[in-house]
C-alpha cells in the first residue's frame, strides 16, 4: 500500500511493474480508514476483530465491492 | 507488547518478555508464535523477532512517521497513517511517491489530514488476500 503523487504516476508505476490495478483511494480517505481501524489498537483490552467487524468498518467508509470483501 | 513498544520504541524480545513474566523461554516463543498465527503481530520469517506489530514496523520501509515526540516506521501507507491514530496524537508522515521516488509529506492534526490529503494510495492486493503475504500487501 503505497503513496503516489497522481493518477499519471499510478499508471506509470503499474505499467513499469506489470501489475494489474487494485484499488485507489485518496490519502484523506486512507486517513479516515486508519483512524477508525487503529484507534483502539493500544487499548489494554484490545482483541483481534471478528471479520464481520472489520468488514463493517470498510463498508461504513464506502469501501465496498468485491475488492474490499474480506 | 504494545505497552513496551510505546514506552521503548521497539518490541520486547522473547528473552525480555520471558523474564518479565518469569516464564520459560520456549513457552514464551510459543506465545509469540501464537500471536503471529492470530495476526496480532508478524514475526520475521524463521525467527521469533517481531517484524510488525501493526501499525508499527521494525524493519526499514519508505514510510517514516513522527508522532508523540518519537520517530516510527509504518509498514505501509495505511499503517503510517495509523500510527498517529493509534497514539491519539498529531503526526507527520514522510514517504516517497512509489513511481518517481519524490518525497511526499502528510500531516495529521486533530485527526484530519491537513497536508497531503490529495495524494493517492494504491492497494494492489484484494482484501481477502491481505494476509496471504502480509509483507507484500
Amino acid at each position: 500500500m503505497v503513496f503516489l503523487r497522481s493518477e499519471e504516476h499510478l499508471t506509470r508505476w503499474l505499467d513499469a511493474n506489470g501489475w494489474e490495478p487494485g484499488a485507489t483511494i485518496t490519502a484523506a480517505k486512507m486517513n479516515e480508514l486508519a483512524r477508525v481501524w487503529w484507534w483502539t489498537r493500544l487499548d489494554p483490552g484490545w482483541r483481534p476483530r471478528a471479520p464481520q467487524e472489520s468488514q463493517a468498518i470498510l463498508d461504513s467508509l464506502g469501501l465496498s465491492g468485491e475488492f474490499w470483501q474480506l | 507488547m504494545y505497552f513496551s513498544i510505546v514506552a521503548n520504541g521497539r518490541p520486547p524480545t522473547v528473552v525480555e518478555t520471558a523474564a518479565a513474566f518469569e516464564l520459560d523461554m520456549l513457552e514464551m516463543e510459543e506465545s509469540y508464535r501464537r500471536l503471529h498465527d492470530a495476526h496480532a503481530l508478524v514475526l520475521h520469517p524463521d525467527s521469533v523477532e517481531v517484524w510488525m506489530a501493526n501499525p508499527f514496523c521494525f524493519a526499514p520501509t519508505p514510510h517514516r512517521v513522527t508522532a508523540g515526540g518519537l520517530g516510527w516506521t509504518g509498514t505501509c501507507a495505511w499503517d503510517a497513517l495509523g500510527i498517529p491514530a493509534a497514539l491519539h496524537t498529531d503526526g507527520e508522515v514522510d514517504s516517497d511517491c512509489a513511481c518517481c521516488g519524490e518525497q511526499v509529506r502528510l500531516r495529521v492534526e486533530n485527526g484530519e489530514l491537513v497536508e497531503g490529503a490529495d495524494l493517492l494510495v494504491h492497494i494492489l492486493v484484494p482484501a481477502r488476500r491481505w494476509w496471504d503475504d502480509i509483507g507484500f500487501t
